[in-house]
């Protein structure tokens, strides 16, 4: 047998083979240490005090699901396969699990064989095995995982062993099957149950037992042997059945099942622990190739259209905007309205205002009645050159957890999910959404991948537990976006998009891809300009004012109408400015009817007028007029004159009575008739909003710096932890004084509470309760998480959680005292 | 990355013409793309689905397309763009009509859900017969034009390869006595006689008449000639015996006033669609002979019951010809599934430049109503707005001026209130055409005005269609439909025959400033601004006080 390598990671550097999972820790350089913790990142926080304390946080059970979730299928099902193995392991053994015994069909090498050490590496590596080659241990908590249990079958579809199947079963039965086996009888059922196990592990004797079977039997073993490993049996079996069960190869699980033991299951399996291993990730290989600046010139035009649709979008908000629900979010009638604003699918519209609202371009106004409106960051934005407005919402994208996919979905509740709600996060977008980038930026450039073979490697490196197709819906999400957004152009990775993912700038590569803005437009005498490009912004705004826009992308076509012009004098402009405008700017001459347009217009603009005053006077007699308004007192009333008879004032009726009154008139009141209101809606602004966080799932990883410390620090704290330990056991190893409480630093009662965990032995401990009253008590602690202990109290005689703080002092206990 | 071409995402093109490309895009565009306005600098073309599926019965492919997209753009062309254009054509051609020896005519598909997907709407479920095997469906013949329909507006156009029936044949040649088809003519008719049924698109004075003789020459079939009034009925007959092998006696008029049915029947679209106790009783008509063409003259005026028996006539081939597309009813769908696809167009412009049509000069002449026109306006009624801002006494001294100025040339006025139109006569001393003058006097004044017996004619809108008046270089509009765009581009083309002497059209709209005429003036002159023809604005003081 080839000696089989150990992963380089593992940096095994003593000889003598490890006792425990702190101790192969310990053993492992600086380096290894710092690869587990960037691996698990999740064991960084707090950082933990000593490398007891790494093994034991590294064996808690959230902290093991969390490391299982993250791994290959390969490494999985490596691990999956140690879970049905003996504890501990031989590296043959294991390797025969996944790559099938030698000499058997199931036998020809798959590929598990070469790529067992990498994938055993990674187990290593992420502290989940431990234990060298001869003894390969998987961590206690992944095997409980993993391991077939009565509620889960393995997802190896493994049954139990033998030795397990017939535990409880009474010592006759057992000599019965063992005598039916054909096996000579034994003294006790230990050695019976040894027995039978040899025969089913030995290929040629089972290969004989086999053969005598009725062909019905071989059909009832097909039908369990690759799971799950459970058959109903009705208390006659049938014959074939009945023969089975007599031989051991079926043995009882409860009264009306039977299950396939591990052992019959592997022989049948030709040693094979899962029926497919996969060992190799599936390829993902160019589906199209592109020309690089077809790929490059489609996604530049994504980019165009996402950042006009962006603007519009939020410009469309900026009167009123649509209200935000009381739960939060837009509603599905607002959300149909701005789908409809933007030409676009509600879906697609959906990603555009979350897309929007990441980058931080709008968000609620906060007032009372709140509405969503744009922030100033979104008027800073559109100041940017194009390149740089698309690389601000590329750059929000890239991280962004707020699904929009998921909009119109209704959550657990059987609330629907709207978008700008709550509940849209999903900590696995970014990880996925980088991860299809990244697959697409393995391919030659302009290179499409299928989706489905995109799907089928992310699934191998993220193998789903459970049913949830989540990840498989965020990549199709992913793809979908990137294509919209123009990080991908015919579902290649362009080159912004690839500067994108390398953390480069995007806007460098992008701005040359994209029309040069341009400033003139070209005007026809059917009464349109055509901008034959983006327009600079002063000159597109100040033309989007004059002119009706009739049409979008590259380029601009706007139409000039009476209204259109109408609103250009309203909004200040005059004639012969428009004609100045339109001269400069137009590189055909200006058409005449266009010149008609604007000076027709502007005779008539103007031509009534229409202002607001509080109050008028009115008198035939203009001459008093004359004399009110020559008079100094009336300066404060605000009165002018519209004819020869009527002043306007800009007083309340009561006031200007009673100032005329004062200057000596006698005005009558007038009955009145209503103000006249001017009101100019504003653009409306935020408050400064920050964008949201993307809400990462659990902690960050940690770089170089901070690993490096990590590790001196456990390093210090095992140092000083191993030092502690030592001290009291040399001169007064006693345990204290009867009655009297032990008493040790919190460091120290941790540190032992941890090791005990992990022996599994019994400690005393002294604890003061919530009411005050001190006891002491003898536990045998099984898990140290979160400033708890929870064990086995001996005294109580039941399993009791201890908060650590509460604890004064613990002390080992004598082998004899347990 | 410099095209002439630049796509926008709504789908339009805009064509920069000075560009050096913009030939070869034009060409490479034209195929599916429509032609919607064609101003000076930057034409704008749009892509339909229906264009796309003319351009995939012309045989065009998606790829095609998507080449001379990216090729010609300027800009980046947005993917979902590309995609979309390749999904809608791939629809057209998945189900096509044949003829089956036993079943008669069977809907065939290549693509099984599609099948599916249609025979499931209940539109469908009347017109189909037996399933006659997983991808085939007989089809009722009586059915074929109602099914394409009905197919079209799924989303499934069909394609027909049916075949058509020979007819009855009739000897018919062109006499090209001094006079030839012209090259676009020729390929119009090409491209019709080649594509089996369809429409052409000419400008109005390009020569559509001679587009319609050419077809029935390469069908030497019977044919049936739908136009719009007794007057064009005439104008065709007249044509026909002219330019064709065929004899008075060959063309039978159908109208109001004469039901003559001969080897080539023109009948008015009036008389077809005159209903009596419900029903139509000239239906006959269609299947008084054995046709073997039926032309559609005007095609953007087929009134809707006509459409009803297109659908019945599936098995002939079928011409329409046509200045526009544009239908102000929005049946253009009906058109490409009844009629066929649009098989050949030109833009005015082109012709023009081609010497075919005579380039003109438009000018939108502004008159300032008096104080008192003014105030009157203001307090009519509102229905009554127009007719009265419209037919104003100074306008009539503006139209005067006018035809003063243009002494000595052939000028035809033009408008749309009789009693307008009498008192323009009266004061222009010239004679009037409307409605009620007998059609032998009408020849008369045409025949007249032809030979430049008299200069000035004054006509109301029976002189809109089809009538021939080669020698009139200036036409005065006064009044019209209110704002039909149609109207606007069929007046214009009275003035567009090519003059013997290469001399320029003159076409004055005159409208009443700041009232509702100028509103519709805008309107109407929104298809012929979009087809190139830039108008002039004239302030009617200025032409006053030269005058």
């Amino acid at each position: 047998m080839p000696e089989p390598s150990t992963g380089p990671s593992t940096g095994t550097t003593g000889s003598a083979a490890p006792r425990s999972l702190a101790e192969a820790l310990r053993a492992r350089d600086d380096d290894s240490l710092a690869a587990l913790l960037r691996a698990r990142p999740d064991l960084l926080n707090p950082v933990p005090g000593d490398i007891t304390q790494l093994a034991t946080r590294a064996g808690t059970r959230a902290s093991v699901v969390r490391a299982l979730d993250r791994l290959d299928r390969f490494a999985l099902q490596s691990a999956e396969a140690l879970a049905v193995a003996p504890d501990p392991c031989p590296y043959p053994v294991l390797e025969s699990l996944l790559a099938g015994e030698h000499g058997t069909t199931g036998g020809a090498d798959n590929g598990s064989r070469a790529a067992l050490p990498r994938a055993l590496g990674t187990l290593r590596e992420q502290a989940l095995v431990w234990g060298d080659d001869e003894r390969l241990r998987l961590v206690r908590t992944a095997r409980e995982l993993l391991a077939p249990s009565a509620t889960r079958p393995s997802p190896t579809g493994l049954g139990p062993t033998v030795a397990e199947a017939t535990a409880g079963m009474s010592p006759t039965r057992i000599q019965e099957i063992v005598a039916a086996a054909g096996l000579p009888g034994t003294h006790d059922p230990v050695s019976a149950v040894a027995a039978l196990t040899g025969l089913f592990t030995d290929p040629e004797r089972m290969a004989a037992l086999l053969d005598e079977a009725p062909a019905e039997a071989h059909q009832v073993l097909g039908r369990l042997v690759w799971g799950p490993p459970y058959g109903e049996v009705t208390p006659q079996p049938t014959p074939p059945v009945r023969w089975l069960r007599d031989r051991g190869l079926l043995l009882p699980a409860t009264a009306r099942t039977v299950v396939l033991p591990r052992e019959v299951a592997l022989h049948l399996r030709g040693g094979l622990a899962h029926r497919v291993p996969e060992p190799v990730a599936p390829a993902v290989p160019a589906h199209r190739e592109h020309r690089p600046h077809l790929v490059d010139a489609n996604a530049a035009g994504q980019a165009l259209a996402a950042l006009a649709t962006v603007e519009e979008l939020v410009k469309s908000w900026e009167h009123t905007g649509p209200a935000v629900l009381r739960a939060g979010g837009l509603s599905v009638r607002d959300l149909k309205r701005t789908a409809a604003t933007l030409d676009a699918t509600e879906g697609t519209a959906a990603f555009w205002i979350e897309l929007a609202y990441a980058a931080g371009l709008l968000a609620g106004d906060g007032e009372a009645d709140e509405r969503y409106a744009p922030t100033p960051a979104f008027d800073d934005w559109c100041e940017l050159p194009p390149a740089e407005r698309w690389s601000v919402l590329a750059a929000a994208w890239l991280p962004a957890t707020r699904t929009a996919g998921l909009v119109g979905e209704q959550d657990a509740k059987a609330r629907t999910l709207s978008v700008l709600g709550p509940d849209l996060d999903r900590s696995a977008a970014p990880e996925v959404r980088r991860r299809v980038l990244d697959l697409l930026a393995e391919l030659p450039e302009g290179g499409s991948a299928d989706p489905a073979a995109l799907l089928a490697r992310l699934a191998w490196e993220r193998p789903v537990r459970g049913t949830s197709d989540l990840r498989a819906r965020l990549a199709h999400w992913a793809l979908t976006e990137a294509e919209v957004l123009g990080v991908t152009g015919r579902g290649a990775l362009s080159a912004p998009g690839r500067a994108l993912l390398e953390g480069r700038d995007p806007a460098a590569p992008l701005a040359p891809l994209l029309p040069e803005p341009v400033d003139h437009v070209l005007l026809q005498a059917d009464l349109t300009a055509v901008a034959p490009g983006p327009l600079r912004r002063p000159l597109g705004d100040t033309l989007a004012v004059l002119a009706d826009v009739e049409s979008k992308g590259g380029a601009t076509v706007y139409r000039f109408t009476p209204g259109s012009v109408r609103r250009a004098l309203d909004a200040g402009h005059t004639a012969s400015d428009l004609h100045a405008f339109l001269a400069e700017h137009s590189r055909t001459p200006v058409p005449q009817p266009l010149t008609y347009l604007i000076d027709d217009v502007s005779r008539r603009h103007g031509h009534l007028r229409v202002g607001a005053a509080s109050s008028y006077v009115r008198c035939d007699d203009d001459g008093m007029l004359n004399e009110i308004l020559a008079d100094k007192r009336s300066a404060g009333l605000g009165l002018r004159r519209l004819a020869p008879t009527v002043l306007a004032a800009q007083a309340e009726p009561t006031t200007l009575l009673d100032g005329l009154r004062a200057m000596g008139y006698a005005p009558a009141a007038e009955s009145r008739t209503g103000d006249v209101l001017v009101a100019r809606a504003d653009a409306r602004r935020t408050a400064p909003r920050s964008a949201p966080e993307p809400v990462p799932d659990g902690p960050p990883v940690a770089d170089a710096t901070l690993l490096g410390a990590a590790v001196r620090a456990i390093r210090a704290g095992d140092r000083a932890a191993t030092a502690v330990r030592k001290e009291p056991a040399e001169p007064s190893a006693p345990a204290p004084a009867a009655g009297e409480l032990p008493r040790t630093s919190a460091a120290e009662t941790l540190a032992t509470v941890q090791a005990a965990a992990l022996t599994g032995s019994a400690v005393w401990i002294g604890y003061v309760n919530a009411d005050g009253a001190a006891s002491q008590r003898v536990i045998a602690p099984v898990r140290v998480e979160g400033g708890f202990v929870t064990g086995y109290d001996h005294t109580a005689d039941e399993v009791r959680t201890y908060a650590l703080h509460r604890i004064t002092g613990v002390a080992e206990l004598a082998e004899d005292q347990v | 990355m410099n095209g002439p071409l630049i796509v926008q995402s709504d789908k339009t093109l805009l064509l920069e013409v000075d560009h050096e490309l913009a030939g070869a895009a034009r060409r490479a565009i034209a195929p599916f793309a429509e032609l919607e306005r064609a101003p000076e600098h930057i034409h704008t073309y749009r892509i339909t689905p229906l264009g796309l599926w003319n351009a995939r019965a012309a045989g065009h492919d998606a790829e095609q397309v998507v080449d001379a997209l990216v090729e010609f753009s300027r800009y980046p062309v947005p993917h979902a763009l590309l995609v979309d254009v390749a999904e809608t054509m791939a629809r057209y051609g998945r189900l096509t009509l044949s003829k089956h020896p036993v079943h008669g005519l069977v809907l065939t598909s290549t693509d099984r859900p599609v099948l599916e997907e249609i025979l499931r709407s209940k539109k469908v479920a009347p017109l189909v017969g037996a399933r006659l095997d997983p991808d085939t469906v007989a089809v009722h013949p009586s059915e074929r034009g109602q099914i394409k329909q009905t197919l079209l507006k799924l989303g499934w156009p069909a394609e027909d390869l049916a075949g058509y029936v020979d007819g009855e044949a009739h000897p018919i040649e062109l006499v090209e006595d001094g006079w030839a088809l012209r090259p676009y003519q020729q390929q119009a008719v090409e491209g019709f006689w080649h594509g089996g049924s369809g429409v052409v698109v000419l400008p109005c004075g390009a020569g559509k008449t001679l587009v319609g003789a050419g077809a029935m020459a390469k069908a030497k079939a019977t044919t049936l000639i739908l136009v719009t009034n007794t007057v064009s009925a005439r104008q065709w007959k007249h044509e026909l015996v002219k330019r064709t092998s065929l004899t008075e006696e060959e063309i039978g008029e159908y109208s109001g006033t004469r039901k003559e049915i001969r080897p080539v029947t023109i009948a008015t679209y009036q008389v077809l669609t005159t209903k009596r106790k419900g029903v139509y009783p000239h239906l006959e008509l269609f299947d008084s002979r054995d046709w073997g063409l039926i032309l559609y003259d005007e095609v953007h005026l087929l009134p809707a019951p006509v459409f009803k028996f297109t659908a019945d006539l599936q098995a002939r081939r079928r011409l329409g010809l046509t200045a526009t597309l544009v239908r102000e009813d929005g049946r253009e769908s009906d058109v490409f599934s009844l009629i066929g696809p649009k098989r050949f167009d030109a833009p005015w412009k082109e012709i023009e430049a081609q010497g075919y049509i005579a380039p003109a000069d438009c000018v939108e002449v502004r008159v300032n109503l008096t104080e008192s026109e003014r105030l009157a306006y203001a307090t009519a009624e509102t229905e009554e707005k127009y007719r009265f801002c419209a037919t104003t006494a100074t306008k009539r001294k503006v139209t005067e001026a006018l035809v003063r100025k243009h002494q000595g040339e052939q000028t035809l006025v033009i408008g749309q209130y009789i009693d307008q139109l009498d008192e323009l006569g009266e004061h222009l001393d010239a004679p009037v055409i409307k409605g009620e003058t007998s059609n032998a006097q009408r020849e008369k004044l045409f025949n007249a005005f032809r030979e430049g017996e008299i200069s000035v004619l004054v006509v109301s809108k029976v002189a809109n269609f089809s009538i021939d008046l080669p020698e009139a270089t200036v036409a005065i509009q006064v009044s019209g439909t209110f704002g039909s765009r149609q109207e606007e581009a069929q007046r214009l083309g009275r003035v567009l025959r090519p003059k013997a002497d290469g001399h320029e059209a003159r076409f004055y709209s005159v409208v009443a400033r700041d009232t509702i005429d100028q509103d519709f003036a805008a309107h109407r002159q929104r298809f012929l601004a979009e087809q190139g023809y830039a108008y002039r604005i004239m302030d009617s003081d200025e032409l006053l006080a030269d005058g």
